[in-house]
């Protein structure tokens, strides 16, 4: 396990070095003046670009600029989105509460319901319950995550004037901003809904958790029906080996057979694809919170890209990659811990 | 004699193969194949569809009058007709505009399908859209194959570090949100439909690369690969004449079916604002057309529903046919059903 462990782990630096290649190679397709834009710490700063450029090396060899990128990027200086109009790991630090908690509440169900439906559908092979759990996960693979969620912009915010698009309601706000300015409010985790219920402040709590439905929702309904898929055929996969005819011919019940053998071995390929979902989850994050107009992480990008805010958009890349490094990381060496079999591959 | 020439490996044909056989009993693979075929029909008869409604720069590039266009442009015998259908000039992927009125106007005889804002013929932009929807699909796929052929190529047949080298960088690019290096490529390099098309290609290219590598690995070991080494074959005409040949054929199948998902990026990308010019025929910017139009004035909440509704069909039916035939493709190539 210790090896496998420090292996793995290894790995990290090896991807960070990779990403930060590529970002900084593509960046060299830029004219000096636009590179110089990811240094800038603030709006004044932009009148001076020339100084800047040659402060940082910008017209330097390929090799003395990703240096100068890699110290400055190391002391956390990922140079001033003009969308966020703060500091790239600013703008980060801020945003990622929001995505963050989106995610979470997406992923939980998404995994439970997909895991249970995909189950459900291995075990009763072209019955109803199938056939019905096949044509939907195939539909809700088939719908855009933008149109999903325009639909359900349309139909259930609208139409039905149901839950609510953006953070909070607007009144909220304000009250919120009123209230932190005098030290009544805190933001302890960036969480609302969490941060909610630690201020003794339970409307915040319910008003932020019904404007995380709708977002939640259409990430649960179009990447849960891949998960669902995936669960559907390993489980199928497994039904058909011996052991699993074994276990019936001893007279184990149905049950037993069926979630404590079988089940636990098709969770393997879901437990590899939840890594990968996660990266799945930052795109469908990004259009989400555009139509939802959650002010978070992917919101912020979508924007940047659209402004050609690069710094905003290379410092979002990299921390991207951390993360999702880290996550697929953390979930190999779960995956390690709970099958022992993979460790010796 | 006699029988050394029965021992000759005999090519089954494919309408009788098992392979066929389990793809036309499977009702979904037909469902998937009728949406297919509705869409590449639009696409070719795209000019024959919208010959009422064409731009002015489009009818002036193609050389005709208003009054004559659906005439001529609905004649096969015309050689108008053909050069339409076979390569129009680029202004009639510009979706034509009725008005610049920024509010959208509901579906009329002249406008089945409506207007979006700006004026904007959404029939029109649909129908041209499926041109551009097969266009971006097929090349993108075609570059990502590329990219996937030389770099699993070389490194499932070189093997050793090369290998090694080679699929940690394709787990660097695969576990990496695609989305993310897309937007990336696109902020340096400007926008444009180009742009958009090689950045895609750069994200996909990571699963074909790993789906070759593992067929060559494969093939590599056959004993028509030792004969050829056997005789005398070089490196390289061993792997283009032996060992490419067959680890390719489910790959490239597998690939074109990849369309729809493709399709589906682009139209994402675009919807974010991140797509072709603006007024260019691309369903994704059809649906960005409607953003500001998805909840209607109060009392009327789905008051604009034609600006989003018929895009997202389009878009979502033609992510449908395609998933439906790579999911049955799939299960019939897999030999354990």
């Amino acid at each position: 396990m210790l090896t496998f462990t420090v292996r793995r782990l290894l790995q990290l630096p090896l991807v960070l070095f990779a990403v930060s290649l590529i970002i900084v190679g593509m960046m060299q397709f830029l004219p000096p003046s636009a590179r110089a834009a990811a240094f800038v710490k603030s709006e004044q700063q932009l009148a001076h670009i020339d100084e800047i450029i040659k402060q940082y090396h910008l017209d330097a060899p390929f090799y003395v600029q990703y240096w100068t990128w890699v110290q400055n990027a190391l002391h956390g200086n990922f140079g001033f989105s003009r969308v966020a109009k703060k500091p790239v790991l600013e703008a980060f630090a801020e945003k990622l509460p929001v995505s963050a908690e989106l995610a979470f509440y997406a992923f939980l169900p998404m995994l439970i319901v997909s895991i249970w439906l995909g189950t459900l559908a291995a075990i009763y092979r072209d019955k109803l319950i199938d056939q019905i759990v096949r044509v939907l996960a195939v539909l809700f693979w088939s719908i855009p995550t933008f149109v999903l969620g325009i639909a359900l912009v349309a139909v259930v915010y609208g139409y039905l004037r149901l839950f609510g698009i953006g953070r909070l309601p607007s009144d909220l706000i304000i009250e919120l901003a009123q209230a932190s300015a005098v030290g009544k409010f805190h933001y302890y985790t960036g969480f609302l809904t969490l941060d909610g219920l630690l201020n003794g402040r339970l409307d915040v709590t319910w008003a932020a958790l019904k404007h995380l439905v709708l977002p939640a929702l259409t990430l649960i309904l179009v990447q849960g029906a891949q998960l669902v898929r995936v669960m559907r055929s390993s489980m199928l996969d497994e039904l058909g080996k011996d052991y699993v005819r074994t276990a019936r011919a001893k007279g184990l019940p149905d049950r037993v057979v069926y979630y404590k053998h079988a089940r636990r071995n098709a969770l393997i390929p879901i437990i590899t694809l939840a890594g990968l979902m996660f990266a799945f989850m930052i795109n469908g994050v990004v259009i989400t919170e555009t139509i939802f107009n959650l002010p978070g992480l992917g919101q912020w990008a979508a924007l940047a890209a659209v402004q050609l805010d690069q710094p905003a958009i290379l410092g979002f890349a990299l921390l991207t990659a951390v993360i999702v490094t880290t996550a697929n990381i953390v979930v190999d060496l779960l995956y390690a811990l709970v099958d022992p079999r993979i460790r010796y591959e | 004699m006699a029988e050394l020439a029965a021992m000759k490996p005999q090519r089954e044909s494919f309408w009788r193969s098992r392979v066929w056989k389990r793809f036309r009993r499977n009702p979904l693979a037909l469902v998937g194949t009728a949406i297919v075929i509705f869409y590449v029909l639009v696409a070719i008869f795209a000019p024959a569809l919208t010959a009422d409604r064409m731009g002015r720069n489009c009818l002036r590039d193609l050389g005709l009058k208003r009054t004559e266009a659906a005439r001529v442009l609905r004649n096969p015998l015309h050689p108008v007709f053909w050069r339409a259908t076979v390569a129009p000039p680029k202004s009639c992927y510009r979706i034509p505009r009725k008005g610049y009125s920024p509010v959208p106007k509901p579906p009329s005889k002249k406008y089945p399908l409506g207007l979006a804002g700006g004026g904007y013929d959404i029939y029109y932009g649909l129908v041209w859209g499926t041109r551009t929807a097969f266009y971006v699909g097929i090349l993108v796929v075609g570059i990502a194959l590329l990219i996937g052929i030389l770099i699993g190529g070389a490194s499932g047949y070189i093997g050793g570090w090369v290998d090694n080298l080679l699929m940690r960088f394709t787990d660097v690019i695969y576990a990496f949100p695609g989305l993310v290096l897309v937007m990336v490529v696109v902020t340096i390099f400007g926008r444009s439909l180009t742009t958009i098309m090689l950045a895609i290609a750069v994200v996909g290219w990571p699963t074909y690369a790993r789906m070759l590598r593992g067929n060559i690995l494969k093939t590599k070991a056959q004993d028509y690969v030792d004969a050829a080494r056997a005789l005398g074959a070089g490196g390289l005409r061993i792997f283009f004449k032996h060992v490419l040949p067959n680890s390719i054929g489910p790959l490239i199948i597998l690939a074109s079916l990849d369309i729809g998902s493709i399709v589906l990026s682009v139209a994402a990308l675009s919807f974010l604002g991140l797509g072709p010019g603006i007024g260019f025929a691309d369903w994704g910017q059809m649906v960005n057309f409607a953003r500001g139009w998805i909840v209607g004035p109060p009392g009327e909440p789905l008051k604009y529903w034609y600006t989003w509704v018929w895009p997202s069909l389009m878009i979502a039916l033609f992510v449908l046919g395609w998933n439906l035939l790579g999911d049955a493709v799939r299960d019939a190539l897999d030999p354990r059903s």
